[in-house]
């Protein structure tokens, strides 16, 4: 993947850059506002990291509002420090895709870019998806794997049916909070783990390939590779 | 001293008093004077009219020379200038009385004049009744008015009496009610000013009165109560964040400060530095908790308040610990009755409501049992309820433990950073509610209980849609990043 990150503190910047080659992707990055501005609507970007407070009171919300009115479409993963909720709402409400608050775990941040970057180059409206033998009907809300049928709770349906979404992408706990959920806190007992080893249990029987992995440090990722 | 004075509100008070008294008296003053010369004058105009009532009457019994002979005996008799007497005949040449001649001023018509006059060549004002009698004779009855003139000036001298003695009074007056004001004043400053050096155990007097002044000073007393309590709040606080926050950097400093000196082999250092980002975790945690209190605790997030469904909220939040619970051997049930629409915020009430059961969790050990509840209090308020048979919280703790960082004994040793039912406090108060503990024989029960607010009705019949489905705003945070794609 190709992307941009706007951001003045420097060693934040070294640290993304780093990450992000080491993942494999190749990263431009901009310290102020006008050329942030001015790369990201020259240059073909699959993802934008865009700081929220630039140098020069410049506010990474105006530069968004600026790329969205010109027709650039790129998706947009806001980083800032403010944290309240209602900051959030005005950061997605001006244009951006994702909000990211400081500081962030590099694991958190590279999930979301992926989960982005994917979102992106995705097709239309699916009725049913499939990862190997694993098959959700989206529909009928039904879950099979091989001939097997899995029953699942409503809840189950849906944190599979996003895991299934973004298969082969690391997705971490905060993501499956908020999408599944839709919590915006951070319970402090391992809820969510428990509620992933158990849909594990359903759609791994003992004879079955492993599909649902844990990721050290960052979260979870269903997969069909080897 | 003067400049003192007359900026003392007491004596702004007692003068304005004695000024407007003055003006009172003016005006209660006017009316009477008014009254008083009117009667007066007609009193004597009878007097004058019956004077030559009697005179016609000797007139028309002795004729002309037997008057004459009645107001010489008359005038002979009088104490001099009392009365003016004078009959004349058809051409005004004097026959009796104690004029000398006609009085130009005084008309040929009869009548009742008022006139100035020279009276034994002073000038003076003198009233008239002028009758013309049968043949021609004309009969001038008449009084100096200046006669009365000690009347009026002891009138004026009354006035002027009641002015004085209202004004040293009023004065004698505002300096005392000054002194006592001032008295209680004065207590006052010292009190504050005590207050302002730092020793907050000062409060105002009071007395038993209920006066303005008495009630303002137990106003301001509850006032420093709510301070002094706020201070001690901060000062806990403080010490609280000291202790929370202080333990984990300390820990990361040491760490970071020995993988420095000791240089370890990367394995160990790797080691190392993930308890490192662990512990600046925990801090960041921390931190976060007290932003969001912050952040509720302003009152800002009021903005965001939609209609809601507790009900709905809350079995979600038992849905989504159900899995924990069981892996703990803990039955978490929901019994409810019905939805339960209020306005609010559905962020923080699916916060509140988590970190009761999380909480619940936290202490109730295997084989145990949460309930969650929800229930329509019959005066429009919405109870939301999460029951363990845990440990519970002994009665003298339950007052503290909504404080900051408050961890009751029986927690030392667990994860958390004692902000949870903080947050729950403040997240009820922010719904016009309050977080309430009671016993739960044996465990521990805490009522969220929440103003259902104004909000919902309208809007729920306006729009039927919304009430159903999740409010918007939540909608809006959730799905931005799940969008198929």
């Amino acid at each position: 993947m190709k992307v941009l990150l706007v951001e003045d503190n420097e060693r934040v910047t070294r640290f993304v850059v780093k990450g992000l080659q080491e993942a494999g992707h190749v990263a431009d990055h901009a310290d102020n506002g006008r050329d942030g501005m001015f790369l990201a609507a020259s240059e073909p970007y699959d993802v934008i990291i865009m700081d929220r407070m630039l140098p020069g009171h410049i506010d990474g919300l105006a530069i968004i509002e600026t790329l969205r009115k010109s027709g650039n479409r790129t998706p947009i993963l806001i980083l800032s420090a403010l944290s309240d909720v209602d900051e959030r709402i005005r950061g997605l409400k001006s244009g951006g895709d994702d909000y990211l608050t400081k500081p962030f775990a590099f694991g958190e941040l590279l999930a979301r870019l992926d989960a982005l970057g994917r979102r992106a180059q995705g097709s239309g409206t699916q009725t049913s998806l499939r990862v190997g033998d694993l098959h959700i009907d989206l529909l009928s809300r039904k879950a099979t794997r091989g001939a097997r049928a899995i029953a699942l709770q409503p809840q189950e349906f849906k944190l599979l049916e996003y895991l299934m979404r973004h298969a082969g992408q690391v997705v971490t706990r905060t993501m499956l909070l908020e999408n599944v959920w839709d919590y915006h806190f951070d319970p402090q007992t391992n809820v969510v783990d428990v509620h992933i080893s158990k849909l594990r249990q359903k759609i791994e029987s003992d004879s079955e390939r492993p599909m649902l992995r844990t990721v050290r440090n960052a979260g979870y990722m269903l997969t069909d590779d080897e | 001293m003067m400049n003192r004075l007359l900026r003392s509100s007491a004596f702004t008070v007692a003068f304005s008093y004695v000024a407007f008294g003055m003006v009172a008296l003016v005006f209660f003053a006017a009316p009477l004077w008014y009254m008083w010369q009117v009667t007066i004058q007609e009193e004597r105009i009878e007097y004058l009219r019956a004077d030559t009532q009697r005179m016609s009457e000797v007139f028309r019994r002795q004729g002309a020379p037997g008057l004459a002979t009645f107001i010489d005996a008359r005038v002979g008799m009088q104490i001099a200038g009392e009365r003016i007497l004078l009959l004349t005949d058809s051409t005004l040449h004097r026959l009796a009385g104690n004029l000398a001649e006609w009085p130009v001023v005084v008309p040929l018509e009869p009548g009742t004049y008022t006139l100035p006059i020279n009276l034994s060549s002073k000038p003076t004002r003198a009233m008239f009744v002028h009758t013309v009698l049968p043949g021609g004779y004309n009969l001038l009855v008449g009084r100096d008015l200046a006669l009365f003139a000690p009347l009026t000036t002891r009138f004026w001298y009354g006035l002027t009496g009641a002015v004085v003695v209202l004004s040293i009074a009023g004065v004698l007056g505002g300096f005392m009610i000054r002194r006592a004001v001032l008295l209680r004043v004065d207590g006052i400053r010292q009190t504050v000013q005590a207050i302002v050096h730092g020793d907050w155990s000062h409060r105002l007097p009071t007395k038993s009165s209920n006066d303005e002044l008495d009630t303002l000073a137990r106003t301001f007393n509850g006032m420093l109560d709510q301070i002094e309590q706020l201070l001690h709040g901060v000062r806990d606080v403080s010490n609280a964040i000291a202790h929370d926050l202080r333990t984990p950097l300390a820990e990361l400093r040491s760490r970071l400060e020995e993988l420095a000196l000791t240089r370890p082999g990367p394995e160990e250092a790797f080691a190392e530095i993930d308890a490192a980002v662990v512990d600046v975790d925990r801090v960041i945690r921390i931190f976060n908790a007290l932003l969001r209190l912050a952040e509720i605790d302003t009152g800002m997030r009021r903005s965001g308040f939609v209609a809601v469904n507790a009900a709905d909220i809350a079995k979600q939040a038992v849905d989504f610990y159900l899995p924990a619970a069981e892996l703990k051997g803990i039955a978490l049930s929901y019994r409810g009755s019905g939805p339960a629409a209020i306005s609010g915020d559905p962020v923080l009430l699916a916060q509140a409501i988590g970190n009761l059961i999380d909480n619940a969790l936290k202490y109730t050990s295997d084989g145990g049992a949460i309930s969650v509840e929800v229930q329509n209090l019959p005066d429009s308020r919405v109870r939301i309820t999460v029951a363990d048979n845990g440990p519970g919280i002994p009665d003298e703790e339950k007052p503290k433990v909504p404080n900051r960082f408050y961890r009751g004994d029986a927690s030392r040793g667990t994860p958390g950073v004692g902000l949870g039912l903080t947050l729950v406090a403040s997240v009820a108060k922010v719904h016009g509610g309050a977080l309430e503990l009671t016993d739960n024989h044996p465990g521990l029960r805490a009522h969220m209980v929440i103003d259902t607010g104004a909000g919902w009705n309208g809007a729920a019949r306006a729009e039927p849609a919304e009430a159903s489905t999740p409010p918007q705003r939540s909608a809006s945070l959730g799905t931005e990043s799940v969008q198929p794609g």
